[in-house]
């Protein structure tokens, strides 16, 4: 306003002086009388309005420069701003000398303006490469979840499914998780939504562990260790306000197998403790029938005491048995392999099992190549393979039948076999006999057994000895064990 | 039954001890004894044959049955674990027939905690259940007590021992 005002007295004043002018030339011509101090009169009135005038002009002038200089500062961009000085940024801020103050309050100004927005640019930045990460970091979160291979999901506080990875999808059968799928509906086991329900009812952070058997989309019944925990959800808070409501999330781990081992675990020490509980009868039996006097005379003592000491032997060997295939197992049994001949092996197992046949009346047949077969093995190992595989044969074949015992050169390996007529194998079990402590549930009371006896076999013929153990059989019929050893040429060769 | 073996033809010298038995209320009566371990067989004909029970011995449930139908015995005494036939099967097979429903039995096992609801027991009204390892003295009183009054208490088959 006062530089409006500057202008403008600056201006009325030359107009006054034009006037003054104007009116000492029309005294002068009025009077006719141009004397020295007309002249001067008018002189002095031209000079004060040419000097107005000039006044004027270079107010405006300035004013222009100043306009310029403020239109500079306006168009400074925030990097000028940053790095530039007043002098930098508005050139001629020195020169105008009126204008310079407010150039310097408006450039200071800009200035705070500036940092501010460079600031929240800078943060905005920020935030946007956090939200990214944070969106990615979400998608392989979700990724990994989605490709677990345990069953995961989550319900709300309305009991409906938000989550469901894929194999949860798969296991309870849900297609498509569409907006408000009730846990209910969905899953079939009333177990599971029950325990998902009572979780979130809980409202506070906590944790259930239970127990379940689910059958898969094949109808396969696998045991489940689910464990739910409840967890907050803020934003799914419609009231707004601050008290978290609770979710759940279920995670199932399959724990057939571990069942499994578990059972067959037991099966396992069942049936050892049944073969040591036998003699252990013998022994327990004989020594009270001792200890109460029951035998009178020296002899029946005796006989008595042999009694007690052969099944104190049976005892050793099955404990032996147990930690020899523990032994083997844990790899610190010493191998001993030297050249032998397999048919005198398989001729002294022949004569070991040939009791037991005679026992059931099986017909026990040896076949054995008429040639020599030479292999590298260890003499007590390839026995105790050979004579489970016999023994074995003899449990599982009725009375009255056949077990035939072969070998012969086939290439450049060594092969013997163990047929029979027994019960024969599932093509399951052909699979799994092979498998510790598997036995064979149809076949478990035909003959006792720990399970151990193909594994320890097999564990012997393929790790021990690099050859091969497998089984032909047809249920109902009969089986065939077979046993392929590298001839002691090609073994000393590999060796 | 005449194909039966003499299990103490291998201990001449007890038999001739046999001679002096106790006796008690119950003796003489006839007990049919079955496991497939023969030292099993013999300690139990011993013990029963020496407090005045006569005894017969078979390998199998097999056999017993046929000893069974052959003769009624007065008492069975039998293993779980047998070839051919084992006692559970054994145990039906007497319970189903007329003649023989009221046979008691009593069972001699190395069975222990693996014994499991699905052999069902329960309803082949088995009269005791003797742990291996037994005591010969424990199992003629258990073979009394069920021959005079049916049953025979025992403590149960423990978990752990």
């Amino acid at each position: 306003m006062s530089k409006k005002s500057h202008i403008a007295t600056e201006l009325i004043a030359a107009i006054a002086c034009a006037l003054l002018f104007a009116a000492a030339t029309v005294t002068c011509l009025v009077t006719g009388d141009l004397g020295i101090g007309g002249m001067v009169a008018c002189g002095a009135a031209a000079l004060a309005t040419i000097c107005c005038f000039a006044l004027w002009r270079t107010a405006q002038v300035n004013e222009d420069r100043a306009i310029c200089q403020f239109q500079l500062l306006a168009s400074a961009s925030l990097e000028q701003l940053e790095h530039d000085d007043l002098q930098a940024a508005c050139p001629q801020a020195r020169e105008l000398r009126k204008w310079k103050s407010p150039l310097e309050q408006c450039y200071r100004r800009m200035k705070l303006l500036a940092d501010d927005a460079r600031q929240l640019q800078q943060s905005r930045v920020r935030s946007e490469v956090k939200a990214h990460l944070t969106g990615l970091r979400h998608e392989q979160m979700r990724e990994i979840v989605d490709k677990l291979s345990e069953p995961v999901m989550m319900t709300n506080q309305y009991d409906e499914i938000i989550f469901a990875n894929e194999v949860a999808r798969e296991l309870f059968g849900i297609l498509d998780l569409a907006e408000k799928t009730m846990a209910a509906d969905a899953i079939a086991s009333e177990g599971i939504v029950q325990l998902l329900q009572e979780t979130r009812l809980r409202k506070t952070p906590t944790q259930r562990v239970s127990e379940i058997e689910l059958l898969d989309s094949a109808d396969d019944k696998h045991w489940y260790r689910i464990t739910v925990s409840t967890i907050a959800q803020h934003l799914d808070n419609e009231m707004g306000a601050d008290e978290p409501n609770y979710g759940a999330v279920a995670v199932l781990r399959d724990i057939s197998g571990y069942k499994a081992i578990q059972r067959r675990n037991a099966e396992f020490v069942s049936a050892v403790s049944h073969e040591m509980k036998t003699p252990l009868a013998g022994i327990k039996a004989y020594v009270e029938l001792l200890a109460d006097g029951e035998a009178e005379d020296e002899q029946t003592r005796d006989e008595f005491l042999q009694v007690i000491n052969s099944q104190a032997d049976r005892l050793q060997r099955l404990i032996d048995n147990l930690l020899n295939l523990a032994r083997i197992e844990a790899g610190v049994v010493n191998v001993n392999k030297k050249p032998r001949s397999l048919n005198e092996l398989l001729e002294e197992a022949f004569r070991i099992v040939h009791p037991t046949a005679e026992q059931k009346n099986i017909t026990l047949i040896s076949d054995l190549s008429p040639m020599y077969l030479g292999v590298l093995v260890d003499r007590d190992m390839i026995m105790q393979a050979a004579i489970n595989l016999l023994s074995n044969a003899l449990k599982y074949t009725p009375d009255n039948g056949k077990v035939t015992l072969r070998s012969r050169l086939q290439d450049r390996e060594v092969v013997f076999e163990v047929e029979d007529t027994g019960v024969g194998l599932s093509p399951e079990d052909c699979d799994r006999v092979f498998e510790k402590f598997y036995r064979v549930k149809k076949d478990q009371k035909m003959a006792s057994g720990t399970g151990l006896g193909l594994p320890l076999a097999k564990h012997i013929v393929e790790d021990v000895h690099g050859g091969e153990l497998n089984v032909t059989s047809e249920s109902g019929v009969g089986s065939t064990f077979r046993i392929r050893l590298p001839t002691v040429q090609v073994a000393e060769t590999v060796n | 039954m005449n194909t039966s073996p003499n299990y103490l033809d291998a201990f001449p010298q007890a038999v001739t001890e046999l001679n002096q038995t106790t006796t008690s209320s119950t003796a003489g009566k006839r007990i049919l004894l079955v496991d497939d371990e023969m030292h099993i067989l013999r300690a139990a004909e011993f013990k029963l044959k020496r407090s005045g029970y006569e005894i017969e011995c078979v390998e199998d449930g097999q056999q017993a049955w046929e000893a069974i139908q052959e003769q009624m015995p007065d008492l069975l005494i039998t293993d779980f674990h047998m070839p051919r036939l084992d006692g559970l099967g054994l145990c039906r097979l007497v319970r189903e027939d007329e003649a023989t429903r009221q046979l008691p039995i009593i069972m001699l096992t190395a069975k222990g905690f693996e014994m499991t609801s699905d052999d069902n027991l329960e309803s082949l009204e088995i009269a005791a259940i003797l742990a291996k390892p037994f005591s010969p003295r424990g199992l003629v009183n258990c073979v009394e007590a069920v021959l005079t009054t049916g049953s025979f208490e025992q403590p149960p088959i423990s978990y752990l021992r």
